[in-house]
């Protein structure tokens, strides 16, 4: 009989420095592995913990995936602290990743905070993949300063391809920074979006969703056009565990991905 | 339909005794009286030649203590082709009809859902349940508030209802007339009137709890979803989570709470997964790495036990997860009593 809680093995192939606080772990699992965008996986260290974490990789991509963890907890100190070609566990794919078929035709706003932007890279290379099937893709990543904005190199490149629109901002600046200074709310203004067709994807802190789904609402888009990436302390990632309960739903299966409209009637959704 | 039979307390315990070489038998036992002054029964093993035990009511331990425990293993790093190892079978006597209505809440987490839980299937599928009528009842019991009858309908294996000098047994599943007819020297079919006197005891018992549960005013199974929704703001979680201690005792003890932490364990030769019990009354229950706690006040820890048993359950599997075995107010070392949260709530939206 199959064993739900079995962790498959995989080696940590590569370490990638982000920002001072957040990395990027290449994993090549030892057996088969597939995820679909905005799904989530548990990653291990065996015998001492495992945390929750959406691939920020290329679901196309079928024999590696990719990790973007900051530095914030026990399990991520560790992995933080540790070396390349180490045995790592990984269980899942779980939850509902991003529906699009939902999308295709539309213009799609994604949004972004700090680390938040890690499942959306996921999300952004498979609306890459096939641009044909959307109208456009707008992202707004907002990081607290220049030095924490990660995927550097990757946003200029994005931001080149026909159909994609691409502002960034930093709460606070530093000496040299050229570009936008003020919370994400700001730089969603004067966006290319038909809010007849559009979208959005939000994911980053908590607070950030808060206030960017308040400014979406307020901007005309309608609660079933926001999607939120819910962050709660999954364990077991099959809805046994009761830990990530989010009112009537678990967080690890009916989400991460809820629709505002999914939430909007239950409390404390942003705590 | 399955058949009716009646067994003498001697026949039963010669079963019993026979039932030791296929399967690990339990029974209730007299636990040393406690300050309630009301005995309590425990399960433990049944030894050789030893006398079946009968439970006037429900034991201390919840059924789920039989199925899920409060550390087990859950899978090894790395073996590609783990199999589960079936265990051995098990045949429970005494079992009550909260257990098992509780019990449905188990079976709804881990046989249901996503994914199936292999090692409760296995532990489940291994296990006979011999239920039998409550012929009283504890202070703290209000079976009767949620709907659940102070006898089993339905369940269980076999169930024995006490009558004269012997028990009525009912079948259940096919799995109970097929160990019946096992053993059949020692079952022999029931007659209407031995089955008329166990619907009488059942009626009397019922009618005693009635008058028992009569004075408390207990709020209404159909009106609990909509406490939750409308007293979600009233300081009632404030009042009553004064005296919490965040032992999880109501948690631990309760039949139909299943929350459970999947951890890491270190071990030689390979490290574990373990399954480990886990308390929404515990201060990190809902933390998230880098602090963030949802859950961060007791009260709100209250709150979201409650919100979890009558409003999260009664929109997910239509019932409310409370069997009113009264297991949790018993073991409070706060005296938090869960039929007056329900209580209170009720009369502050009245009022």
């Amino acid at each position: 009989m199959n064993n739900i809680y079995r962790p498959t093995e995989a080696v940590l192939e590569d370490i990638i420095l982000e920002s001072p606080t957040i990395k990027t772990f290449i994993i090549r699992p030892k057996e088969p592995f597939e995820f679909k965008t905005g799904q989530f996986i548990e990653l291990t260290l065996p015998g001492i913990g495992e945390a929750p974490f959406t691939p920020s990789s290329d679901p196309n991509i079928k024999d590696k995936i990719d990790v973007t963890i900051m530095n914030v907890g026990r399990v991520t100190s560790l992995l933080h602290n540790s070396t390349k070609n180490i045995s790592l566990g990984i269980r899942g794919p779980y939850g509902k990743g991003y529906p699009l078929d939902k999308f295709e035709g539309k213009d799609i706003l994604v949004v972004g905070g700090g680390v938040g932007l890690a499942p959306l890279r996921s999300l952004l290379f498979s609306l890459f993949a096939q641009l044909d099937r959307y109208n456009k893709v707008v992202l707004r990543y907002g990081a607290r300063t220049p030095t924490d904005i990660i995927y550097k190199d990757s946003i200029p490149q994005w931001a080149k391809k026909k159909k994609v629109d691409i502002v960034t901002t930093v709460d606070v600046g530093e000496p040299g920074w050229k570009g936008n200074v003020g919370l994400v709310t700001t730089i969603l203004k004067d966006m290319p979006v038909d809010l007849k067709k559009a979208i959005s994807v939000v994911c980053g802190p908590p607070i950030m969703m808060k206030f960017v789904t308040l400014k979406l609402l307020e901007l005309g888009f309608a609660p079933k056009d926001i999607y939120l990436s819910m962050e709660k302390n999954m364990s077991c990632g099959l809805g046994k565990c009761g830990h990530c309960r989010l009112g009537r739903y678990y967080t690890c299966k009916d989400g991460p991905v809820f629709t505002y409209e999914e939430l909007k009637d239950i409390h404390d959704i942003w705590d | 339909m399955y058949n009716i039979y009646y067994t003498e307390n001697s026949q039963l315990n010669e079963f019993a005794d026979r039932l030791r070489s296929k399967f690990k038998v339990f029974s209730a036992a007299v636990r040393p009286a406690n300050f309630t002054k009301e005995t309590d029964y425990s399960y433990k093993t049944l030894d050789k030649a030893e006398s079946i035990v009968f439970n006037p009511y429900r034991a201390v331990e919840p059924l789920k203590s039989f199925f899920t425990h409060p550390q087990e293993k859950a899978s090894e790093y790395f073996v590609p082709d783990e199999k589960i190892i079936p265990l051995g079978r098990t045949v429970i006597f005494g079992v009550k009809s909260c257990d098992i209505a509780g019990h449905k809440i188990q079976d709804f987490v881990f046989l249901e859902g996503v994914e199936v839980d292999s090692l409760y299937r296995i532990k489940r599928e291994n296990t006979i349940l011999v239920s039998s009528d409550c012929t009283d009842f504890k202070q703290v019991c209000h079976c009767l508030a949620w709907d659940i009858l102070p006898h089993p309908t339905w369940g269980f294996d076999l169930n024995l209802s006490p009558l004269n000098d012997g028990f009525v047994v009912e079948v259940g599943s096919a799995r109970g007339e097929e160990l019946v007819k096992g053993y059949k020297e020692y079952f022999i079919p029931a007659k209407d009137t031995q089955i008329s006197g166990c619907r009488q005891k059942r009626e009397n018992l019922i009618s005693r709890l009635k008058k028992h549960l009569l004075p408390q005013n207990l709020v209404r199974k159909d009106s609990v979803q909509r406490l939750m929704k409308d007293g979600y703001n009233l300081d009632t979680w404030q009042q009553f989570m004064l005296t919490c201690v965040e032992c999880g005792g109501c948690n631990f003890i309760c039949d139909t709470c299943h929350c459970f932490l999947l951890a890491d364990k270190k071990k030689q030769p390979q490290n574990l997964k373990v399954k480990v019990w886990d308390s929404c009354q515990y201060a990190n229950y809902a933390r998230v790495a880098g602090g963030a706690n949802p859950l961060k006040m007791r009260a709100q820890r209250l709150r979201f036990r409650f919100t979890k048993k009558f409003d999260f359950f009664v929109d997910n599997l239509g019932i409310p997860a409370c069997c009113g075995c009264g297991r949790c107010i018993e073991v409070c070392p706060g005296k938090i009593d869960l039929r007056e949260v329900l209580k209170d709530l009720a009369k502050k939206l009245k009022g």
